[in-house]
């Protein structure tokens, strides 16, 4: 069986959004696994009733793997879980009224369940992050420079990179390219040259944007929840 | 118009000595410290002061920064457990030796200096515990330097002295996104950049007793490795009258270390 994951980030403690994403998983064909990247929780609205959902999925749900994002990491310091560390990066943005908010949207035993979630994913060779290898609040997009993103790839050692946290959807792959290198020391010169691994950082959206990633052939469908525009040659019953 | 670079001394201040005679004797007055002034050796407020009686400008090293923040690297800064525990000695005898005002003076060194186009840095622009070796992933070096908006980083941290040259890089992209659907080809071309390291003063790892650090000429951008011989018989008996592990006298001795480097030494700590 071909192995079809769907990934999603961003809901923010919407769980309309997150039952019209089951809902279309249902009627897509060849879903495995679900992996959701972070930012489960936002200041927006109360988050338990996703965070109870997502701990006790529905019966027919995809049951989903998660990971932390930036918002987690924003509640998880201010509440004291990150040492001495608070939300200094959301207070930084947004002030001390996002900073209260968000606060009030999660009660203590989801917490710690939110605690205890993961930086991130390696599943066979591609890492799943909210961020990247480099931090959770590493905001890739498709015009991060290459380099960097060369870069966040070789930290893992993985050759596809998953992230979350643009929000955007994009699918940039590394096809080419390389670099000479000189080094002299104390027993004279080498020179050293490099080829570009294929490699590829993958955007998977927020909210009703979603994507699915087809393990076998490594091709990806950007997809929103609830739209029938885009699923063309996608298996949906 | 040449100017000098040295780095990791730890506290070996025979060593220190004659490397700063060595560059005094050609005629150079700038010189900037990428850290490590303590840790390992015997004599860490005599090396911090005379850092500081010289006025050179000096960046942090990861010792420096162990000592005021106190040990809270992961533990796979170390490859085993002894190698883990005789560091912790040594931070904790360092810490003992300190005055209050040497400590106060690690304590204000900045993480980085800059200079122009020139950056210096103990391990890397992202942390004084990464370690840039010379057979580091191409790009993953290059974008070190690139990233920090650098022509040259200058770091020491390795021990390991060399001069390593990035260029004629590129690396082609294509593009699918959800808002055309469609694939964009494009090629970036990279910069050249450069990443010197200066070895180290007080502790060589480049498989000679010798110290080492580096002369810059920032007209020409030449660089040369330079190896200044001294007293290490005077350092080790000083480490073992110190009543510091005496492995650190013999890997001195040797030119090599064997012990205290991490086994990743691409990985860097989560502090």
């Amino acid at each position: 069986m071909i192995e079809r994951w769907a990934l999603v980030s961003g809901l923010r403690g919407d769980l309309e959004t997150y039952d019209l994403i089951q809902r279309d998983l249902k009627k897509t064909r060849g879903v495995t696994s679900l992996f959701v990247l972070g930012d489960l929780v936002g200041p927006e609205r109360n988050c338990d009733a996703l965070l109870d959902r997502i701990k006790n999925p529905h019966r027919g749900d995809l049951k989903p793997d998660c990971i932390y994002g930036w918002w987690e990491e924003q509640l998880l310091a201010e509440r004291g879980f990150r040492g001495e560390r608070k939300a200094d990066a959301l207070r930084l943005s947004q002030g001390e009224d996002a900073v209260n908010a968000l606060l009030n949207t999660v009660n203590p035993s989801n917490l710690n369940w939110l605690a205890s979630l993961q930086f991130g994913f390696i599943e066979l060779d591609c890492a799943l992050i909210h961020g990247s290898s480099s931090d959770v609040g590493d905001n890739l997009t498709s015009e991060t420079s290459p380099l960097i993103l060369l870069d966040r790839l070789t930290r893992l050692n993985v050759n596809r990179l998953f992230t979350a946290r643009s929000t955007k959807q994009f699918h940039l792959e590394l096809t080419g390219g390389g670099i000479n290198s000189q080094v002299k020391d104390l027993n004279g010169k080498r020179e050293q040259q490099q080829e570009v691994p294929k490699r590829s950082v993958i955007g998977i959206g927020a909210g009703l944007n979603y994507t699915l990633y087809d393990v076998g052939s490594d091709k990806t469908h950007f997809l929103t929840a609830g739209s029938q525009t885009k699923t063309k040659g996608m298996g949906f019953a | 118009m040449n100017h000098a670079i040295i780095s990791c001394l730890h506290a070996n201040l025979p060593a220190a000595e004659a490397v700063l005679n060595d560059i005094d004797r050609q005629g150079i007055d700038t010189i900037t410290c990428l850290g490590d002034l303590v840790g390992y050796g015997p004599q860490p407020n005599e090396v911090v002061e005379l850092i500081r009686k010289r006025d050179i400008a000096t960046c942090q090293g990861c010792w420096d920064e162990d000592i005021i923040d106190g040990l809270n690297a992961c533990e796979c800064s170390y490859p085993s457990q002894l190698a883990e525990r005789r560091g912790h000695l040594a931070h904790q005898w360092t810490d003992d030796q300190l005055t209050d005002e040497n400590k106060s003076f690690l304590a204000s060194l900045p993480t980085s200096l800059r200079r122009d186009r020139l950056l210096f840095v103990h391990g890397s622009p992202n942390s004084q515990h990464e370690y840039l070796l010379p057979d580091m992933d191409a790009f993953a070096a290059l974008e070190r330097v690139e990233t920090a908006g650098a022509d040259i980083l200058f770091c020491g941290h390795t021990h390991q002295p060399y001069v390593r040259e990035l260029r004629d890089g590129s690396i082609r992209v294509r593009l699918q996104n959800a808002a055309h659907d469609c694939d964009q080809g494009e090629e970036l071309t990279l910069p050249m950049r450069k990443i010197v390291n200066a070895g180290s003063v007080g502790e060589p790892r480049h498989g000679s007793t010798n110290a080492t650090y580096v002369i810059h000429n920032d007209a020409t951008d030449e660089v040369e490795i330079k190896e200044v011989p001294y007293d290490v018989g005077r350092t080790c008996q000083a480490i073992v009258e110190a009543g510091l592990p005496k492995v650190f006298a013999w890997r001195l001795s040797h030119g090599f270390e064997f012990a205290e480097q991490a086994e990743d030494a691409s990985h860097v700590c989560e502090r």
